[in-house]
């Protein structure tokens, strides 16, 4: 039988690793080979014995009592468990008001579903460019992007870290707007004491095994401020004969996984907090930017690379950034870019082909953009200059793990020498030159 | 199926680490796609995680889409309702001339028919055949079942992630136009669920199991 239990342990942080030759030069790897395994979630009995339970329930039963137990927990009105985070999406934008044709303001940087569901709601995305501190959609890009078929806007909480609500709020609100919330990464993410997914008229959220709150493979739900919103949603549905039912099997281990959730969001602060510090040592690196009032749920945390601070301000930034992460990896950070052009320049939105013969795109052509990378330079320079890193911060990171992946970054950072080195002899194109790619 | 043979399933995939239908170390969906398309003598199997999924992924493989009728024996209404929502007009099969060949052939499995899949499917004609798999009791699932490639390879792609893997999901270098996405869902089936659909159909398909030293 296959095995998640750990084959050795790590081995506890020695100042003599840092001195030692980098893992890409011939070096050993701060985390070896063998030890790289990050699991996740924390699956125990508890969740086997609540899926024997679920079986002795009425599958509605079960998934009724998941998506109560969450909609209680993240403070939303009503709540629609669905088969998945993009599915959710689409039930926000139809509970919204969302009607064929419409326009909605969507950031360029995100994870393709979010545009994808706009399209699902026989609407059209307009993307707009970030914020260049948060990553988030820039309130004004958005404010610019706004026209007379504009129905809604749909900030994503990029990363964890809850979009800039207060201003797209009274952006919405001035022009009549819904504010539809993806908050695909942001469980448990807030602003004061409030929960994302609780924000908006009305957010979807995924659910599925790579984020923070896993249910047993995939999943999502939609959130509704008011009951007219979840009915419209739900009366869709009905309507158009769809089934984005969530299997009980998801709900019930859902239901398991809620409960230590609030474990699994410490374990994140803590390992995220521990990061930043080593990070910020080290001068090559910042963590992610956290406004005063928000708390980031770090499902992703990407850092930013300076150049300059370590005598590489000669170099373009994007390579640079390539030759860190290529001695990351081989250090056995599993560092990543997370996607490399903006949504609008990935082929089903560039051939724009819809569910066929162009629609819904054909309904609002004066809402189409043949966008080019360079239309969102702020997601451009985003896209140089950092890195990423996903499940290595989510429980159960064991603390000497942690702790290595500090120092690997210290490591390379004292190495100004060996990135010039990579840098010079490689032919580094910008990412976006690259074929589009997420990981 | 059993209750002890559905924990025991999803006790052995909580155990494996492997609880994301994206990871290349999932063992269940293609587990799951090698018993459907030994069982139906098809080619290829793409899993999804309804029975809409399965007739839009199966409709989107032939590259039916919207402003296109397709052809359908006695489609239900919600049938109806969903193709109408896809933008595609349903005329209903009949022995006239002129009208267009099935555009895909339906099975729903359930505790009843479980085992007669190879019969329900050899009797299928239409390029697509879609299994639904939610009477099986694990929520709603459902597979395309089909010998053309090429059906294969768009269905997978109406998926976000679909068959391919996250360095080249979205290539800009795509050699072939027509496979390049439209609209995509996420329609992927939880491994979770597939694991118990792959152990109800096995049981179904064997004798009842006996216990004890043989007499």
């Amino acid at each position: 039988m296959i095995t998640d239990f750990p084959a050795a342990p790590l081995p506890l942080p020695d100042a003599a690793d840092l001195e030692a030759e980098l893992a890409a030069l011939g070096g050993g790897a701060m985390i070896p080979k063998a030890m790289r395994r990050t699991l996740f979630p924390v699956i125990t009995k508890e969740d086997v014995f609540n899926l024997m339970l679920a079986q002795r329930q009425t599958p509605e039963k079960v998934v009724a009592g998941f998506a109560e137990a969450y909609r209680s927990y993240v403070g939303a009105r009503y709540a629609l468990p669905t088969a998945s985070g993009t599915s959710s999406l689409h039930m926000a934008l139809v509970g919204a008001g969302v009607q064929p044709g419409d326009e909605v303001v969507v950031p360029a940087f995100t994870f393709i579903a979010t545009a994808q569901a706009v399209v699902a709601a026989h609407a059209i995305p307009v993307f707009v460019d970030i914020d260049p501190v948060t990553y988030c959609m820039d309130p004004q890009a958005a404010d610019a992007a706004i026209t007379d078929r504009t129905r809604a806007l749909m900030p994503v909480h990029v990363h964890g870290l809850p979009a800039d609500v207060p201003a797209l709020r009274a952006l919405a609100d001035s022009h009549g707007l819904a504010l539809v919330e993806d908050a695909s990464h942001a469980h448990s993410a807030k602003i004061g004491d409030r929960l994302a997914g609780s924000f908006g008229d009305a957010a979807g959220q995924s659910l599925m095994a790579d984020k923070n709150f896993p249910l047993g493979g995939e999943g999502g739900i939609a959130f509704f401020s008011t009951e007219e919103a979840y009915d419209r949603a739900v009366a869709y549905l009905d309507r158009h004969g769809i089934d984005y039912g969530m299997s009980w099997v998801a709900a019930a281990f859902g239901t398991s996984q809620l409960a230590r959730l609030p474990y699994y969001d410490e374990i994140r602060a803590r390992n995220a907090a521990l990061i930043g510090e080593a990070l910020r040592e080290t001068g090559l690196f910042t963590p992610p930017h956290v406004p005063d009032g928000h708390v980031h749920a770090y499902n992703m945390y990407r850092m930013t690379l300076h150049p300059d601070a370590v005598g590489l301000g000669d170099l373009p930034v994007h390579a640079v950034k390539e030759a860190v992460h290529q001695l990351l990896v081989a250090e056995g950070v599993p560092a990543r870019e997370w996607q490399n052009t903006p949504i609008p320049c990935h082929l089903p939105f560039r051939h724009r082909d819809g569910f066929g013969g162009g629609y819904p795109f054909t309904l609002n052509p004066a809402a189409v953009r043949d966008h080019r990378p360079e239309d969102f330079p702020v997601t451009l320079g985003m896209l140089d200059s950092t890195l990423v890193l996903c499940r290595e911060l989510r429980s159960p990171v064991e603390y000497e793990r942690i702790l290595r992946y500090a120092d690997a970054f210290r490591k390379v950072a004292r190495r100004p020498d060996a990135i010039r080195k990579l840098v010079e002899e490689g032919d580094h194109r910008r990412p976006y030159e690259k074929a589009a790619r997420l990981g | 199926m059993e209750l002890f043979d559905t924990a025991t399933v999803l006790t052995r995939v909580l155990t494996s680490g492997v609880v994301m239908s994206i990871e290349k170390s999932d063992r269940e969906l293609p587990g799951l796609e090698r018993l459907l398309t030994k069982q139906t003598g098809r080619a290829k199997a793409v899993l999804l995680n309804s029975r809409t999924g399965a007739v839009h992924a199966a409709l989107a493989g032939q590259g039916i889409g919207h402003g296109d009728t397709v052809s359908l024996p006695e489609p239900d209404a919600a049938t109806e309702a969903f193709l109408n929502w896809l933008g595609v007009t349903v005329e209903r099969a009949g022995d006239e001339e002129g009208r267009r060949p099935i555009a895909y052939d339906h099975v729903a499995l359930d505790a009843t028919n479980a085992d007669r899949l190879p019969e329900l499917a050899a009797g299928a004609s239409a390029p697509a055949l879609v299994v639904d798999l939610t009477g099986l009791g694990f929520g709603p699932a459902a597979a395309v079942l089909t010998d053309d490639a090429r059906l294969w390879a768009r269905a997978e792609r109406l998926k976000i992630f679909g068959a391919y893997d996250l360095r080249t999901m979205w290539t800009q270098e795509e050699a072939d136009a027509s496979l390049v996405p439209g609209v995509q869902f996420n329609y992927r089936l939880s491994p979770l669920v597939a694991a118990c659909a792959r152990m109800a159909l096995t049981r179904a398909a064997r004798p009842v199991a006996t216990y004890g030293a043989p007499s």
